[in-house]
């Protein structure tokens, strides 16, 4: 790697001030599995690397009045392990163990996987289900967007310079909401997602229809992205699997992907529609338990 | 002395005793006492139990991997070693017009720069000498070596590579080996054919054989690149004594090709070379030849210092060999039963940019080509064809397993479209004691029947038609 | 240059390094511990594995600066004057190290698994061993070793009055 400066940050504050005096010319250090990859391949380095690693503010899993805060410095093994998110939302859990190996999974976080962004993240579709919203520190102050605002484009998100991503809020409305996470990899480890995709909804128990589905689709788009035509075409709709077959058929529809080495195409937009059907029937299966679990 | 310097005298031999006892616990040998080998000679009948076969033994160095103390070579270092790196060229086809390496050198902490032209004898190879060291002028494959560096950091040579400036004036390059075999391809290694080698087995008469089968059944399978990717990268340390003599630790397998190929590269007697073979990561037939040995043997002796070179992973895919990626061509005629009358084989195997190993692997595909089947009428024509990619040399099954692939898939389409089980179709053409192979040598110990059965009762094969 | 202290195998050891230095490369040139070993440099091939702070990490993957302070246990931290450790036995008996370049690697990365779940099941172990790459073993000899080892850990664990001696003796 080339030589750069190396300061460790103590607090959001001190990570804040850091970021505002070196600006572009400064990289983050959260997990490391990424940036420094990066850097070892980068033509030209950054003049310095501000470790944020021990920043210990951003490593909370807390329930506050607005609802499910996941601290951006949270380890994909962490989330594996919560037993709040595993009560709450075990799609999350299911998301990040499906990230790289275990090692990869103890050092690299949430927040560095949504700023990396890369078309195939594993952590965005189920979050982006779940209406997460994205909060962040800077000198202006605090600001909190929805997730689908944070991504740009590939390895582009809106924060600023001097912008650091705090965590993400899962609303209160949203607890407990059915979801599931589906991947499809070239292999089950270490493997990058040819498709991801992320289901969630409600269901109304008297008619047994869906009430407000969410669809999340990885590595078919630039960003992340949402399939509203399935999701619109779910609402109202009694589950069987019928409804998710023409569901998973309408989200391929909205998939935008390409073609590269890993897979062509029209290869993705199989996997779209299968997936984003499995996602569906898994988060049904889920609820289902759930419901059995409770009835006495 | 007074009593109390006595008792810590004492105290500190019984210290010294004690280390050196449990010390002799976890000092393992290197070399593990043996028992005594009887030594009259034993002429063993096939498949007659021996005192070594079938007996279990525990790894000898196993020991030493599991405590992480096995040295391979990127775990040794020598007072006031260098690190080597070497530029790679980026361009498939390419002349070299300019080097230039002043920028390079003037960085403080380079300690030596090479190329091409400063190599006595620029050109190596296991079966012909076609490689160079460091390519000059000709580049044949964008993982090509134009030069080298060696300094007192990584990150210094590295910083180094990116300051030696290279003028290239591209060439017409070849990527695909059927199209390399036209006359008018564009010619890798000029003004020589593409085609370095081919090899024919023939026998019986193959239109005979046709003319009599009920179905022939044609069809083109191809394999593609593959790397071993040991988990040790390509590493060697070079360092020169007062006498002249070069030593080489080197990952290289077959050490003594290897002092030859350096004998002639560095135009030095034999005796002046010590190559030390080392524990290796790894091999897999990728580290049978030399690659960078010369390069960093000549920066050690231009620097007076010990030059060790490590390859990236990056550079295992682009300039370590790989395996043939092969396009095979096979019709077979077959009787109804599906019993093979004829087959008719066309191999082109891709050569890469540099021979390596591919002559051999060349023969053996091709003599393994028909398969473990009786075969009365056969002809198997293989060819190996220079490409402007990674060399492709030897790995591990040398041929054999890329034209497996083609003859048992062939054999499972036969099954499939005859309808006849696929486990039947085998045992109906397989070798028995005493067939000969392709080329008319006898087989013994022939058990690829009783194998098969075995296998498929333990899996609960059901026949299928 | 950064000033970094870490205890290492139990010892504390201080650098001086550039800042853009591993903790692979801190271990293997700054310290002589050459037991993780550099396979690939961008955490795929987990022949860095290390355990810092109780986790299985790709050392390659970390900054010595972010280690300052923390513990961090290698290959070597293992065996003791007197014994190999169970898993070094089990690997080494098992025939699960050949060419044992990813031995050190897949070692910790079982140490790792050990310490949170002393009775893994086999969808455990490929778990904890996903991360380590072998190209000689074809893993099936690993599974078996992990196996064995989490039988002696646990035995020993239940016999901790008369301990089964695992003498190292010379092969």
């Amino acid at each position: 790697m080339k030589a750069f400066g190396y300061v460790a940050a103590k607090d959001v504050g001190h990570a804040v001030a850091l970021l505002g005096e070196y600006g572009a010319r400064a990289k983050l250090l959260a997990g490391g599995t990424d940036l420094l990859v990066e850097l070892k391949f980068a033509a030209h380095g950054p003049e310095i690397i501000i470790d944020i690693s021990r920043v210990d503010e951003l490593k909370d899993i807390s329930i506050s009045d607005e609802g499910l805060r996941i601290g951006a410095l949270v380890t994909h093994t962490e989330i594996i392990r919560s037993p709040i998110i595993g009560n709450l939302f075990p799609a999350l859990a299911d998301a990040a163990h499906s990230i790289g190996a275990a090692q990869t999974r103890n050092l690299g976080t949430l927040g560095g996987n949504l700023i990396t962004c890369v078309p195939s993240m594993d952590s965005g579709p189920t979050l982006m289900a779940l209406d997460a919203q994205v909060t962040s520190a800077s000198r202006s102050g605090l600001s909190q967007v929805p997730l689908a605002d944070l991504f740009v484009a590939p390895r582009k998100t809106s924060l600023q310079s001097d912008e650091l991503l705090t965590g993400i809020i899962i609303p209160k409305a949203n607890f407990a909401k059915p979801a599931a996470f589906q991947k499809f990899g070239l292999r089950k480890g270490q493997a990058l997602a040819l498709v991801n995709a992320a289901a969630a909804f409600w269901i109304d128990q008297d008619k047994d229809s869906f009430v407000q589905p969410r669809i999340a689709l990885g590595a078919v788009a630039p960003t992340v992205i949402r399939a509203p035509r399935a999701e619109a075409f779910l609402e109202g709709k009694a589950i069987t699997d019928e409804v998710m077959a023409e569901a998973g058929r309408i989200a391929a529809t909205e998939a935008k992907p390409i073609s590269d080495f890993r897979a062509s195409a029209d290869y993705r937009r199989d996997l779209v529609a299968v997936l984003t059907k499995r996602a569906l029937q898994s988060a049904y299966a889920r609820a289902s338990n759930k419901v059995r679990e409770s009835v006495p | 002395m007074n009593d109390d310097t006595k008792v810590l005298e004492r105290e500190q031999l019984d210290l010294a005793e004690t280390l050196r006892r449990s010390d002799v616990d976890l000092r393992l040998p290197a070399v593990v006492p043996r028992e005594p080998f009887p030594i009259e000679p034993l002429t063993v009948d096939a498949r007659q139990q021996t005192h070594a076969v079938g007996q279990r033994a525990t790894r000898l160095d196993g020991r030493l991997h599991g405590l992480g103390q096995t040295k391979y070579i990127d775990d040794l270092s020598f007072p006031g070693m260098l690190y080597a790196r070497i530029k790679r060229a980026g361009i498939a086809s390419a002349r070299i017009k300019r080097i230039d390496t002043s920028a390079a050198e003037a960085i403080p902490g380079v300690m030596a720069v090479l190329t091409g032209s400063e190599i006595p004898v620029n050109s190596f190879g296991p079966t012909f000498q076609d490689q160079p060291v460091l390519a000059d002028p000709i580049v044949r494959h964008a993982g090509d070596g134009v030069a080298a560096v060696a300094a007192v950091t990584e990150q210094i040579a590295n910083e180094a590579l990116e300051k030696i400036v290279v003028e290239y004036e591209p060439l017409p390059a070849v990527l695909d080996p059927v199209a390399a075999m036209r006359e008018d391809s564009p010619k890798v290694h000029a003004p020589n054919s593409n085609i370095y080698a081919s090899k024919v087995v023939r026998k019986g008469d193959i239109e005979k054989g046709f003319a009599e089968s009920d179905r022939i059944f044609e069809a083109r399978f191809s394999t593609q690149m593959i790397e071993h990717v040991s988990l040790e990268p390509h590493a060697a340390i070079a360092d020169w004594d007062a006498n002249g003599r070069l030593t080489i630790w080197a990952t290289i397998g077959r050490i003594t090709l290897a002092r030859a190929d350096m004998a002639r590269t560095l135009k030095l007697p034999m005796s002046r070379i010590r190559i030390i073979g080392t524990i290796v990561g790894g091999n897999f037939g990728g580290k049978n030849e030399i690659s960078q040995e010369p390069a960093l043997a000549l920066l050690s002796k231009k620097t007076g210092r010990p030059v060790k070179g490590v390859f990236t992973r990056n550079e295992e895919f682009t300039s370590t060999t790989t395996r043939h990626p092969i396009i095979m061509d096979y019709k077979t005629g077959v009787t109804k039963e599906g019993r093979i009358l004829a087959r008719q084989i066309r191999l082109v195997l891709d050569g890469g940019a540099y021979c390596s190993w591919s002559a051999t692997t060349l023969g053996k595909a091709c003599i393994l080509s028909p398969g473990p089947y009786k075969i009365d009428n056969l002809v198997a024509e293989a060819f190996v064809v220079y490409t402007n990619k990674t060399m492709t040399g030897a790995m591990r099954g040398f041929g054999a397993p890329q034209v497996c692939f083609a003859y048992e898939s062939q054999m499972d389409d036969i099954a499939k479209a005859l309808g006849k089980d696929p486990l039947e179709i085998r045992l109906l053409n397989a070798f028995d004691e005493g067939s000969p192979s392709p080329t008319g040598q006898v087989l013994h110990s022939v058990v690829i029947k009783e194998s098969l059965r075995k296998a498929a009762d333990r899996f609960g094969w059901e026949p299928r038609s | 240059m950064i000033d970094v202290t870490i205890v290492v195998n139990g010892e504390t050891r201080r650098a001086s390094v550039p800042p853009e230095t591993t903790l692979l490369k801190l271990l293997r040139e700054n310290f002589a511990l050459t037991g993780a070993k550099l396979g690939c440099d961008v955490g795929d091939c987990g022949a860095c594995t290390v355990i810092v702070d109780g986790m299985a990490v790709n050392s390659c993957l970390m900054l010595a600066g972010q280690v300052n302070g923390r513990n961090v246990t290698t290959i070597e931290g293992l065996a003791t004057r007197d014994r190999l450790h169970p898993i070094q036995k089990a690997f080494e008996d098992t025939g699960a190290l050949q060419c044992g370049f990813c031995g050190p690697g897949a070692i910790m990365a079982t140490k790792a698994l050990f310490d949170e779940n002393s009775d893994p099941n086999v969808k455990d172990i490929r778990d904890a061993l996903s991360g380590s790459l072998c190209r000689c073993t074809g893993y099936t000899k690993m599974i078996e070793a992990v196996q064995e080892a989490a039988r002696v850990l646990r035995s020993e664990s239940r016999n901790s009055s008369h301990t089964r001696e695992l003498k190292v003796t010379a092969p």
